[in-house]
Order: structure tokens, then C-alpha cells, then sequence
């Protein structure tokens, strides 16, 4: 599904130049889980935007698919990510003017969804969520573990064939991001691919493999199961 | 998807309430005085526009040389309409109008002055007028009838149809109604409420090609064109008046606001006023939309989180740049109901202001069109800036919720913008300034005659019959202080003429002297000084072929000591007998010209009465009673001449009184920007301020700090503003003959006020900044 090879991406400022990913290659096969780890600034998020179609990388080439998409602009990029892409973020980002409800509708809106069929999207996706209760409630009336019950419900609504999740469990205690972590391991079990990049061993175990990186470069990878 | 971006723009506005009720009131406001100006241009390009095919219809002026400068005249002589109808094949009707006058109606035990005129023949077949009863067009060619409107015929009728029926017109001759016409529109340049053929006030002097005196109009035929009617007319002159003069045609629905003309060709008029306006509500809506568009920009940050979620689950730019247009049309949307509310509340003060009865029908097609496309025009101009912004940025930076700093500049161009506002806040003030400056001085400048406790009687009936015996009973009264008479009012000479000659004149020099008769006393009376010579008098039996004159009249002769010299003018040869000082015979927009005063006191119309200081109140009952005596079928009417005085600057009152509100209403909208921008910037530098604090600096330094940024735009302002209001107002007070000077101390006056009113405004929020408690601000990050 995903294959990276010798990707680059550069940070410049008017004197220096930062190199975040460093010639970086690899797979992802449909139906993988895959963990990304790694200290902090060793370019894990900056790999997640690009692989997330949110940033473009300076060299090398990134096949989604079958299709070569680095050089996409914005508007290929958008379209390619709204019907394939979902994203889990560790800050959650739900908008905080809009209820659950809406929160989970808005990529079906953009994907020209009907009124009628979302409605029924929706709540079967609440459901599933355990969080149909809610859906009136806007995001800052809820629990962290709610709120990222209601990301992970936003990303998987459109029945995306990638979940990109950032620290999915970052903001979250220990029964709660188990709870997360569960709901993507079912997710994953039913065919959905998923890349998450993370700092906790534990979380990581939930993934058949993991890469582990350092300067913008993978330096090993285990398979674990 | 629509229902999706109103119900967050409908939640971003009631969680922001401050800057919410600052952006729509802001956009209220602005939108309040465009459909405010809209209405009142809608009415007044409406003029003359309701005649059936009014596009046939032209007014005519003529063209011709003096001293080598193309003049062109309103007023036309009596026998050209019938010379346009008879030599001008595209012609097909043509009609003179004499000059609108009130006067009385008697029918029965009703009286009361109406409003008319006398018209030729063709009147009806220019004008179509549409009639209640009996036919207007047969009615007005008929001797001895008279065609009337609704109005006339419900006041003096009531109840019975007034067809047929006598009135006696001027307590003079009487005529039978044979029509009744609809009531003119008030949007009609010519205004009657009863109209009698010309061929009853024609005499023998009017006949004549050099009297000047009457308003011609013209219907073509359909199909004709006007050029080659212009062509065809110039034929005329040569043809029967041997004198160089052009007909031109001005079609009608141009009367109202092209009425100006500069060597020959249409130059503006009130056009002018009307384009001042639309650009003065331009700005205003400018500068409400500039207050959105920094507010939108200045809290972009706090939205960009929401666009880049919304951008990560699949949004396109467009469908985001569609969202914050949306967001800017609600916003426009609310400002509009209110500005519509303002409009309603104001209408009729606004009606009466400017002397129309202006109305606001939602209904009408064309109004409901202008309302929405104000609406779509305030949004998208509040609204497109912000949203291309917002829109703009990677999901990526919005996530992390920081944006770069000086991303499209944005910081940049709202300081601009700041300045643009303030540029035009500023311009207002010095423009109302100098208005106010120049008005006060025409109120108060010296004419060089009294107008202070002068009343003007209009001589009608038996006071115009009995003036001799009725001066000497107002001289008798102890409240007057002297009486005379004249033909018109002494501060608007209107009439004049070119038969001016003495001895040594160059044959070729061309003349136009203002002519105005007067009866005795005149000088006296208007407390005018001589610079030689004396008044007319009763006791030279030769004064009244004689001729006083101003200093203008002097200076033209070129003669040193004109008294006793001969000149020759309408009296035939005759001496000059005295030299008034010069004063004003016009408003000040008019130069003084040269004038002639001849002593006629038959020719007069008014009654001029001085009264005694602090004894008005008592000359006018004894004017009323020495009136009901003499004058018993006509009401008591009068005028105070400062009164009258102040009616030649009705267009600039009006003008001074616009631009004093739209100025402050400007300043209200740029400060309320300001206030909203101040209060947000000391809101996203609290860090720094707590910062600042705890390393030692002083409430003073803070507040400071956070004003000195706005004081420093507004100075920019300042500094372009000034130049600008100087040219513009330099070349207002140009259009006066007599004006006061700009002075350096309006441009600091201006300018001061600006500073002040944004300082007090920033610095209210720099001071709360900065007397908050350094250890919250610090702790919140």
C-alpha cells in the first residue's frame, strides 16, 4: 500500500538547514500495522504529514497505492486524503464550535455524503464508539478518552483504507488508552492499515512491527508477530 | 454543506460577542449610510423619468459668444418656440414656460395662492400629463380657461367637479377649469398647480429676440435624432435675429443634475454632490469592512486549529474559502437588518434634511437587487481577504497551531489598513473643519448691506396698487425704522443686461451689468454706503431717468469719478448720480459684478422694512394689520431677508451637515476597529507583557509600549490625509468667489482630535494589560 524510497525533507531557516528524514525507505503492505518510534525530533511526525499527504517531501519518492504522489498539489493531495486517510492525532483536534455529531460528520460532508446517508453513517460509527450517547455534547464537555473515541470514530467514518494515528494515547491515562488502543487493533482486524507513531513500548506491542528511527533515518526493524 | 459553514459561523459569533457586536455594528453602520446615499440617489436620478417618453423630450439653452467665451443660457426667448417647431423638421411639439408663480385663487369664499405658470399651446403634447377631467391640451388653447391639478381641485372643490366652474386667478381676471391633471410628481423638474396659456401674460416686449425670459422645451419625433436637430436650429438666430446665438438641446432627464455648463458644453452640477456622496459612503462602507477584514486576519490564529482539522478530514481550499465567505455574508447579513432598521428610524429626518420625500420600499425590484448586492458586496469585501488567508495556510502549521509570522504579510497590511481607515477618518474631520469654517464665515461675513431685521413683503393686489400710501402708514409705525421698495430681493440680483454704454466705450467690448429697480429710500433702507454722490430723491424730478451705480460698475467704465458723468442704459442717456460702495448681490459663490440701480417704483415686487432693534415682534403685527387693511383678499405674508439669506447656501448646509455626520460616523467605525484590535493585541501579548513586568518595567512603559505602535499609524495618517483634504478643500472653497483661508491650524486641530480619540481608545485596554497580574499571565502559557 505504501512505498517509501530515499524520501527527504528539509527544514530551512535563513542560516541553517535541518534535514528531518534522510533518505528514508520502506514498506507498508495492506491490512499492516506498523509502529514508528523514536526520540523526540528524529523526524517521526514529519514522515506521518507526508505519508498523510499533508506536507511534500524534497526528494524521493512516495507510491500510495500504486500511485506516485510525491509532486501532488494541494487540491490531488486533498482529494486522495479525504477518501482514503484517516488521521488520530494525540491533542485529539475536534473542533471545539461543533457537537460530536458534527465533528464525526464533517469528512463525510467533504466527501459529498447525503444529509440522509450520513445521518445513518454517523450513527452507526457513534455506536461502534460507544459514544452515541454524546453526540449532542460539544468536545469540551467530554473525558480525554471520550474525545479521542470521537477522533478515532472521525477517522474511520469514511471507511479509510489507512489510519495515520500521532501518539494516539499521549493525552491519555493508562485504562483509557487501552481502550484506544483496543479500538484499533479491531479496526486493523477488520482490514484497515494503520501507521502509528509512538513513545510507548507498550502501545507498540499492539503492532506487527516496528520501526524504529533516529535522524531522520530508520535504524531497525522488528516484526512482531 | 451551506447549513454546515452558517451554523459555525452562527456559533463562532455568539462565542466572540465583543468582537462580534464590534463587526456587526461596524458593518451596520457602513451599510446604514450606503443605502441612506442609495435612496437619496435613486431619487434624485429618478427626476423626469415618469413622462411618457420622456427620452423625446429636451430642454432647451442657448449658446453664445461674450468677450470670446462661449455662455450658455438657461432662459430662452418667447418667439423661439415657435421658430423651433416651424424650421425644425425633427421637431414636433415645442412649448415655453413662463417663469413659476405663486398666486392667488379665489373661488367663492376659498382663497389661497397656488403655484403656476403660463405655457404655450404645445404644453400637454411635451408633457403628457395624465388627466382626471375634461381635456388639458383643448382646455389650454382655449382663451380665458384654466387646467388645474388634483390638488387645486380638491382644495377649492371638494365635493363638486370643478369643471366648468369660474376661479379668478391674482384677484384679476377670472377663468373657467376646463381640466383637471393628476398632481405632478414631486420629481419633476417642472412643478405646477395650475397652468394658463401663455397667450394671456404675452406682451408686445417680449416679442423680441433679445429678452430672454422664458424655458423652452422640446418633444422630437421618435426617431429623430438630437444632433440633427442641433444642427437644423442653428439656422435660427441668423434667420430672425441677426445674433450670434445657438440653440442647444439638453435632454430632460439631465435638467435635474447636469444643470452646469462651461464654455458651451454640460459641465455637472448637482451630479457632483451625488458622486461626493456615493464615494463619502464608499469609504464609510470601506473602512467597517476594513475592521472585519483585521479582525478576521488579527484572530486568524485562533481559527487556524479548525482549519487545519477541517483540511486533514478532506476539506479543499475552495470549500474552506467558501466557509469563511459565509461567515462574512452572516455577519453582513445581521449588520443589514440593523442598518435597515437604522434607515427606517432616520428616513423621514433624512427626507426632510434634504427637501424629498425619499422612501424606502423593500418591494420595489430594483431596491430588493441593491439591498442583496450591498449585501454580497459588504461580505465578499470584508469577507474574500480573510478567507484567501485563512484558507491558505498548510494544515500542518495550523495543527500546531502557529503560524508563521509575516505568512502573506498579514501584520503588514493590517497596520496599512489601519492607516487607510484613519487616512479617510481624518480627511472627514479636516473636510468638516473647513466646511464648517467657510459656512460660518458666509453666515457672518459683512455684504455690505443690512440683512439683519429686514422683513420682505411681497407687493400684490392693493399693496402693489396703494405702495405709496401704504409705505408712508409703515413709516408711521414706531416699530420701523425705514421702508423701501425694489423689483427683487436686494443679496440675489438675478436680472442683467448688455445694453451698458458710455462714452469712450471700445465697440468691441461685450457687457453684462446686474440691473435691478428700486423705488426711493433703497440706499437708506439696506444701510448701504455711498462712496460719492447721493440716493435717489424726491426732490430732483430728474432722478428717475437717473442711474446709481456700484464701484464694479466704475472700475468697468474706467471712470475715477463716475457722479455726474452720462452713461447710457435702459433710462436712455441719463447721469449717474451716486456710487455705492460694492456688496454682495449674490451669494459668495458669485464674484460682485458691476450693478446698476434705476429708480422705477412700479417695477417693484417686494417691500423691504427695516425695523428698530428689539421691535421686529411689534412690526410684524402692525405690518399684519396695515396689510388685512389695504390688502384684505390676499394672507399676510413675509420673509426675514437673513432668512432668505440663508436659503442661497441650502445645497451647502446640506453639504456641511452630511459631512459633519459621516465624519464622525467614520471616525465612530475606524475607532471601534481600533478598539477591537488594541484589546486583541494587549490580549496575545500578555506573556510578553508579564515578562516585561517582571523584569522591572513600569505600568507606564507597558501602556506605552502598546499605544505607541497606534499612535505611530495614526501619525502616518496625519501625514496623508493632510495633503489630500488641502487639495480637495483648496479646490471647494475655489467654487466660492469669496471663501476663507486654509490654515495650518485645521490640519493640527484634525489631527490632534485623531490622536487623542485613538489614544484614549488603545490606551484603555494598554492600561488593563498592563496593571494585570504578571504571575496569571505567565502561569496561563
Amino acid at each position: 500500500m505504501i512505498k517509501i524510497t530515499d524520501l527527504e525533507k528539509f527544514y530551512r531557516t535563513e542560516e541553517v538547514q535541518t534535514v528531518a528524514l534522510n533518505k528514508l525507505s520502506f514498506d507498508v503492505k495492506e491490512g499492516e500495522f506498523v509502529a514508528v518510534m523514536g526520540p523526540s525530533g528524529c523526524g517521526k511526525s514529519t514522515l506521518l504529514n507526508i505519508l498523510g499527504l499533508l506536507d511534500d517531501p524534497d526528494g524521493g519518492s512516495f507510491i500510495f497505492n500504486g500511485i506516485e504522489v510525491s509532486g501532488f498539489n494541494e487540491r490531488k493531495r486533498a482529494n486522495l486524503r479525504k477518501h482514503n486517510i484517516g488521521f488520530v492525532f494525540q491533542s485529539f483536534n475536534l473542533i471545539d464550535e461543533l457537537t460530536v455529531f458534527e465533528n464525526v460528520e464533517l469528512p463525510l460532508i467533504y466527501t459529498g455524503v447525503k444529509a440522509a446517508d450520513r445521518k445513518e453513517r454517523v450513527h452507526e460509527v457513534l455506536e461502534k464508539m460507544q459514544i452515541m450517547h454524546r453526540k449532542n455534547h460539544f468536545p469540551q464537555q467530554l473525558s480525554g478518552g471520550q474525545q479521542q473515541r470521537v477522533a478515532v470514530a472521525r477517522a474511520v467514518v469514511n471507511n479509510p483504507k489507512l489510519i495515520l494515528a500521532d501518539e494516539p494515547t499521549g493525552n491519555l491515562d493508562s485504562s483509557n488508552g487501552n481502550e484506544v488502543m483496543d479500538l484499533l487493533t479491531e479496526l486493523n482486524q477488520q482490514g484497515t492499515t494503520i501507521v502509528m507513531v509512538t513513545h510507548s513500548e507498550h502501545d507498540a506491542k499492539f503492532s506487527h512491527r516496528i520501526i524504529r528511527m533516529l535522524d531522520g533515518q530508520k535504524v531497525t526493524e522488528n516484526i512482531l508477530v | 454543506m451551506i447549513r454546515n459553514y452558517f451554523k459555525i459561523a452562527w456559533r463562532n459569533l455568539k462565542k466572540n460577542k465583543f468582537y462580534s457586536i464590534i463587526n456587526i455594528s461596524g458593518l451596520a453602520l457602513g451599510m446604514f449610510c450606503s443605502l441612506l446615499i442609495w435612496f437619496w440617489v435613486k431619487d434624485e436620478m429618478s427626476y423626469d423619468r415618469f413622462y411618457p417618453d420622456y427620452e423625446d423630450i429636451y430642454y432647451v439653452r442657448c449658446n453664445s459668444d461674450f468677450n470670446g467665451k462661449v455662455v450658455t443660457s438657461a432662459l430662452t426667448p418667447s418667439p423661439l418656440a415657435e421658430a423651433l417647431k416651424k424650421d425644425v423638421p425633427e421637431v414636433a411639439f415645442a412649448t415655453k414656460l413662463a417663469y413659476n408663480r405663486d398666486l392667488l385663487i379665489n373661488f367663492g369664499e376659498k382663497a389661497g395662492k397656488e403655484n403656476g405658470l403660463y405655457a404655450s399651446d404645445d404644453f400637454f403634447d411635451v408633457f403628457r400629463l395624465p388627466a382626471i377631467a375634461g381635456n388639458p391640451k383643448d382646455a389650454l388653447a382655449s382663451p380665458n380657461h384654466i387646467v388645474i391639478t388634483r390638488n387645486v381641485a380638491e382644495k377649492y372643490f371638494r365635493d363638486i367637479s370643478p369643471l366648468g366652474k369660474t376661479i379668478r386667478l391674482n384677484n384679476d381676471k377670472d377663468y373657467i377649469v376646463g381640466a383637471v391633471i393628476e398632481n405632478i410628481p414631486s420629481n419633476s423638474t417642472v412643478q405646477l398647480d395650475w397652468v394658463v396659456n401663455f397667450k394671456e401674460t404675452e406682451q408686445e416686449w417680449m416679442q423680441l429676440w433679445g429678452n430672454t425670459m422664458l424655458r423652452t422645451y422640446v418633444r422630437l419625433h421618435p426617431e429623430a435624432a438630437p444632433e440633427n436637430a442641433e444642427t437644423n436650429m442653428k439656422g435660427i438666430y441668423p434667420k430672425y435675429a441677426d445674433m450670434d446665438v445657438f440653440p442647444i438641446l439638453q435632454p430632460l432627464k439631465n435638467v435635474r443634475l447636469y444643470s452646469d455648463y462651461k464654455n458651451g458644453k454640460p459641465s455637472g452640477g448637482g451630479i457632483e454632490y451625488i458622486r461626493i456622496f456615493m464615494i463619502v459612503a464608499l469609504f464609510i462602507l470601506a473602512i467597517a469592512c476594513i475592521n472585519f477584514m483585521n479582525m478576521a486576519t488579527a484572530r486568524s490564529s485562533l481559527r487556524a486549529k479548525e482549519v487545519g482539522i477541517r483540511k486533514v478530514v478532506g476539506a479543499a481550499r475552495n470549500s474552506l474559502f467558501k466557509q469563511f465567505i459565509s461567515e462574512s455574508i452572516l455577519t453582513s447579513l445581521l449588520g443589514l437588518l440593523l442598518a435597515l432598521g437604522l434607515v427606517k428610524l432616520t428616513l423621514p429626518a433624512f427626507s426632510r434634511f434634504v427637501r424629498r420625500p425619499i422612501e424606502m420600499d423593500i418591494t420595489d425590484p430594483t431596491t430588493l437587487t441593491s439591498i442583496i448586492a450591498l449585501l454580497l458586496i459588504t461580505g465578499f469585501l470584508s469577507g474574500s481577504y480573510p478567507a484567501l488567508y485563512l484558507s491558505a495556510i498548510s494544515p500542518i502549521h495550523n495543527l500546531k497551531n502557529k503560524l508563521k509570522p509575516g505568512f502573506f504579510n498579514a501584520a503588514f497590511l493590517r497596520k496599512s489598513l489601519v492607516v487607510f481607515q484613519f487616512t479617510l477618518s481624518i480627511f472627514l474631520i479636516i473636510s468638516m473643519i473647513v466646511i464648517n469654517g467657510q459656512m460660518q464665515y458666509m453666515r457672518s461675513e459683512n455684504l455690505g448691506l443690512d440683512r439683519e431685521r429686514v422683513l420682505s413683503i411681497p407687493l400684490e393686489g392693493e399693496l402693489y396698487n396703494k405702495m405709496e400710501p401704504f409705505k408712508q402708514e409703515v413709516l408711521r409705525s414706531a416699530a420701523v425704522e425705514n421702508a423701501t421698495t425694489s423689483a427683487m430681493l436686494p443679496i440675489d440680483i438675478g436680472s442683467s443686461s448688455g445694453d451698458l454704454s458710455w462714452p469712450g466705450k471700445d465697440p468691441d467690448l461685450q457687457t453684462n451689468v446686474s440691473v435691478m429697480h428700486v423705488g426711493y429710500d433703497f440706499i437708506k433702507t439696506m444701510n448701504i454706503e455711498l462712496a460719492a454722490g447721493r440716493d435717489f430723491s424726491k426732490d430732483f424730478r430728474t432722478d428717475s431717468l437717473a442711474y446709481l451705480i456700484n464701484e464694479s460698475t466704475a472700475e468697468l467704465m474706467g471712470m475715477e469719478d463716475p457722479v455726474g458723468q452720462q452713461i447710457s442704459f435702459w433710462n436712455g442717456e441719463a447721469p449717474v448720480i451716486g456710487m455705492m460702495k460694492d456688496f454682495h448681490i449674490q451669494s459668495l459663490h458669485m464674484p460682485i459684478t458691476p450693478l446698476i440701480l434705476c429708480l422705477d417704483p412700479l417695477n417693484s415686487s417686494h417691500m423691504l422694512v427695516k425695523t428698530r432693534a428689539g421691535k421686529t415682534a411689534q412690526a410684524i403685527q402692525d405690518l399684519e394689520k396695515l396689510t388685512r387693511k389695504f390688502n384684505p383678499n390676499y394672507p399676510f405674508e413675509y420673509h426675514f431677508l437673513d432668512t432668505e439669506y440663508e436659503k442661497l447656501y441650502r445645497t451647502d448646509t446640506m453639504i456641511s451637515t452630511l459631512i459633519k455626520y459621516f465624519g464622525i460616523l467614520a471616525m465612530v467605525i475606524s475607532v471601534m476597529g481600533l478598539l477591537a484590535l488594541a484589546a486583541f493585541t494587549a490580549e496575545q501579548r500578555t506573556k510578553e507583557i508579564g515578562i516585561r513586568k517582571v523584569l522591572g518595567a513600569s505600568v507606564t512603559n507597558i501602556v506605552t509600549l502598546l499605544s505607541g505602535n497606534f499612535t505611530r499609524l495614526v501619525l502616518i495618517s496625519i501625514v496623508i490625509a493632510s495633503p489630500v483634504a488641502w487639495y480637495t478643500m483648496h479646490r471647494w472653497l475655489n467654487s466660492f468667489a469669496y471663501s476663507i483661508e486654509l490654515q495650518w491650524w485645521m490640519f493640527i486641530l484634525a489631527g490632534s482630535v485623531a490622536i487623542l480619540i485613538a489614544w484614549i481608545t488603545v490606551s484603555g485596554q494598554s492600561i488593563k494589560a498592563a496593571t494585570a497580574n504578571p504571575v496569571k499571565s505567565l502561569r496561563s502559557e
